[in-house]
């Protein structure tokens, strides 16, 4: 068995995250160019091969036909739920999406959870390099109020990735079990999470008992379809607006030059994080550059509508779990967006307390997914989540009314049995239609699974079968059927109204496999060219160091030979040769490296690198 | 849900080691976790007698307790059988701490389990004494509707109505106060003679009747008032 890691597929970035082994915290794993956020972007080359992660983002501005971002918001949804999300995101619908959406993507034509496999797979590959080690196990995070299509995507999205998923965590209860052990939390915590697209909010209670500390949900609410995009979608709109009116300029919001406006706008959104004023300066195709200056309260007025949007789910939460906002010990934030000081003193005011952020609030979903992950892995038994469905279970009964057998914030897993019978004498088939939402009608609600219970010839009112909904740990639905005449049990394959079939992945597994092949030696080469550039640099740079001046004139032409061998190198294509260069390289700086610390310093470190000094 | 327990509970046979074993969770023998034992309802399962008077706190601690050791977590490494009856095993604990922490779900079980309320028995029929009331209400209801319809003044037809929703509130609160006078005889009377406990459960039985209806009518009436 390989490693397992802890993943937060995110809709604009992605992490991977492990428990060290010495310190015992979860720490998350750099991707090639330095980062530990991988962009959620994924790119497809005129010959087929992917890119995923940073150079597919800097793709959006040079070929965005053949790039996609922000494919979370497609997870588990079917191509009725999608119009809002394609007046604003530059997703190319395949005409052939039936139940599941598929996208085009250059000339090929993929499903969302394939696209979200691409990224998961690209961190696999980070942690694989990372450890040395594979990599085929992971705990995944997914928002709260993913629906049960949504959480079955992702997981399609894992086994595709060659990952088997053990547990999908939901991002706020990750992120408080971050928190936990980290701040040593207890009592009730209240969780809002503000990511790319989606909004969570979480309130949790943190028990201390004899056996260890036991995270129990209480509430969740939210909105997935939610998130720092929408703030980045009303800028885009005003100053599309504003270039209409004073340039005449109507640009596609789907062109090269809207991601390019796009970029810029998320930047004058990050610099008014700090700052109280920023300058957007947007070069026109007419040649002339758009200039708007930003204050801060302006910003504010805009995006408010957005945080004001958080708040309905936020008072729902509290009223499920039958508190009052002074009730709450802590208020954790998390995610990206709730860096905007709108919505930290919008939080801050509401629950009057001041909000925790002291994790990257980046990062600290992944790091909860890790500490997850090795708890599964270890079985370490002094911690114990027990989270909730986000919504109810229902059934369609007469008239088309919605039954509830499993309310929302019910601790998971959870089941419900019902009792069925036919109304007409040798009556073959019961019609069963499973729905999760809140609202009394089916049509209102959330298509799951609709099947057919098949009964044996008999009277009416005489077959009695009892079906049971399961909803497991993942938050995910099982159904199972028992004919209780005869106590034969039945397994029912449910296919899911948007879901993807078990043959249909594999099929897609292997594909992804294929695409792993091919751009393995690819990737192997990118990562050593990295690597060379940064090990170049850092030895241009020792030589101009004072201390340079004490190597012999043996050790210099002997660097110098290596620094041409490696340039050259780095000009071909194997990136073993890369890879050899770079050790002797390695090598010949060694004393050099030395040579760059105190005395003291160096016996110490004898040994390292000149780019790790 | 539907079977009727006794209160002695019979050795089970381990499925793995195929001992007989009393455990309730696991194998007396080889520790194995186990099918709960047929016997065992939700009150057996946290150890109570079948009193409607819960202390919440004490509810709370046998419920982590259960946690600990049913939970899916425990059993990631285990054999897929185990698995399984992990799942099975801790989604019967959750839903049986929601029921029992649930005053009214808990007296529905109770009944469930006495034998004395059928599964889905929810008779919506007007309880006779509130006939009246209810059927000016459905008229108010109606008239409102029409009103809204021809866009006529809804003021005195609203305020009509937030009386009776305030009046059904009341009987509401009523009901739930002779629910829990009932719920106390019921536990004085929980080792007494039969008949007495019969009685008392067809008590609550028309109260649970009652407030259901109840119910459905102030939130129809909240919902028409919310769209005014």
């Amino acid at each position: 068995m390989g490693r397992i890691v802890g993943i937060d597929l995110g809709t604009t970035n992605s992490l991977v995250a492990y428990i060290d082994a010495q310190t015992g915290q979860p720490k998350c794993i750099p991707g090639p160019y330095g980062s530990t956020l991988c962009p959620s972007v994924v790119s497809i080359d005129a010959d087929g091969s992917i890119i995923v992660g940073e150079p597919a983002k800097r793709r959006l501005l040079t070929q965005p036909e053949r790039t996609i971002y922000s494919v979370k918001r497609l997870m588990g949804r079917g191509p009725g739920d999608i119009q809002d999300e394609l007046k604003l995101f530059p997703f190319r619908i395949d005409p052939s999406s039936k139940n599941v959406i598929r996208v085009r993507l250059g000339q090929k034509v993929f499903t969302p959870p394939e696209i979200s496999a691409f990224v998961l797979r690209e961190l696999k590959n980070w942690a694989e390099a990372f450890f040395g080690e594979t990599v085929d196990r992971a705990v995944v995070t997914v928002p709260a109020y993913f629906n049960d299509a949504q959480r079955q995507a992702t997981k399609d999205a894992g086994k595709i990735a060659g990952l088997e998923v053990l547990r999908l965590v939901n991002e706020p209860t990750a992120a408080a079990l971050a928190y936990g052990l980290h701040e040593k939390q207890r009592g009730r915590v209240a969780v809002y999470d503000l990511g790319g697209g989606t909004f969570d909010i979480s309130v949790l209670k943190l028990i201390s008992t004899s056996e260890g500390d036991i995270y129990q949900v209480l509430s969740t609410n939210g909105d997935t379809h939610l998130g720092g995009d929408d703030i980045d979608n009303l800028l885009q709109a005003f100053v599309h607006e504003r270039i209409l009116q004073h340039n005449q300029i109507d640009f596609s919001p789907h062109g090269e030059l809207a991601q390019e406006l796009r970029k810029a706008l998320i930047n004058v959104k990050h610099q008014l994080s700090e700052a109280d004023m920023a300058t957007l300066r947007f070069s026109l195709p007419n040649g002339k550059v758009f200039a708007h200056e930003f204050t801060r309260g302006a910003f504010e007025a805009l995006v408010k509508p957005v945080v004001d949007r958080t708040m309905g789910p936020v008072k729902q939460a509290l009223s499920d779990a039958q508190l009052k906002p002074s009730d709450m010990d802590e208020v954790v934030l998390v995610g990206g967006a709730t860096r905007t000081p709108l919505i930290r003193h919008t939080v801050q005011e509401y629950f009057d307390r001041k909000p925790h952020r002291e994790l990257n609030p980046d990062e600290v979903v992944a790091l909860g997914a890790a500490v997850q992950a090795n708890i599964l892995d270890r079985g370490v038994k002094n911690m114990l989540l027990l989270d909730v469905t986000p919504l109810s279970l229902g059934i369609e009964t007469y008239g088309g009314a919605v039954a509830k057998v499993i309310p929302r914030n019910s601790t998971i897993p959870a089941s419900a049995q019902e009792l069925y019978t036919t109304g007409v004498d040798n009556q073959t088939g019961i019609e069963i239609h499973v729905l999760q939402g809140e609202r009394e009608l089916a049509k209102d609600c959330r298509s799951l699974a609709r099947f057919t219970l098949k009964v044996p010839p008999a009277p009416a009112g005489l077959p009695r079968i009892e079906v049971k909904f399961l909803i497991d740990a993942n938050g995910i639905l099982q159904v199972g059927a028992k004919d209780l005449r005869t106590g034969e049990q039945h397994f029912i394959e449910v296919q899911p109204s948007y879901g993807i079939s078990d043959t249909e992945i594999e099929r897609m597994l292997e594909e992804s496999i294929e695409y792993a092949e091919q751009d393995f030696a690819e990737r192997q080469l990118i990562e050593a060219r990295t690597e060379a550039e940064s090990i170049l640099t850092a030895t241009a740079k020792a030589l101009t160091n004072p201390q340079a001046a004490s190597l012999s004139a043996e050790e210099r032409s002997r660097i110098d030979a290596s620094v041409a061998a490696l340039k050259e190198s780095v000009a071909g294509s194997d990136y073993k040769l890369i890879r050899k260069r770079i050790d002797e390289l390695n090598q010949a700086t060694e004393h050099l490296a030395e040579l760059l610390m105190s005395c003291a310093v160096s016996t110490a470190l004898e040994g390292r690198k000149l780019a790790e000094v | 849900m539907s079977t009727v327990p006794t209160s002695v509970q019979a050795p089970l046979v381990c499925w793995n080691c195929h001992e007989r074993t009393l455990g309730t969770h696991f194998c007396s023998s080889c520790g194995k976790l186990l099918q709960l034992p047929p016997g065992i309802d939700y009150f057996a399962l946290f150890e109570m007698p079948r009193n409607l008077w819960i202390e919440m706190g004490a509810l709370e601690q046998k419920f982590l307790q259960l946690s600990w050791k049913l939970h899916p977590d425990n059993f990631v490494n285990a054999s897929e059988q185990e698995r399984e009856l992990s799942l099975k095993r801790s989604s019967e604990l959750n839903d049986a701490y929601r029921t029992l922490r649930d005053p009214i779900a808990r007296v529905e079980y109770l009944l469930a389990i006495e034998g004395e309320r059928k599964e889905g028995e929810t008779k919506q029929q007007a309880p006779p004494e509130l006939l009246e009331e209810v059927f000016e209400l459905n008229e108010s209801l109606d008239e409102l509707r029409e009103a809204k319809a021809s866009g006529e003044d809804l003021a005195e037809l609203k305020s009509r109505l937030e009386a009776a929703e305030k009046n059904f509130q009341e009987k509401l609160h009523d009901v739930d106060g002779e629910l829990q006078a009932t719920a106390r005889e019921w536990d004085a009377a929980l080792t007494g003679d039969s008949l007495t406990r019969k009685k008392i459960m067809a008590r609550l039985n028309d109260l649970l009747n009652r407030r259901s209806y109840i119910r459905n009518l102030v939130t129809n009436v909240a919902k028409e008032l919310a769209e005014v």
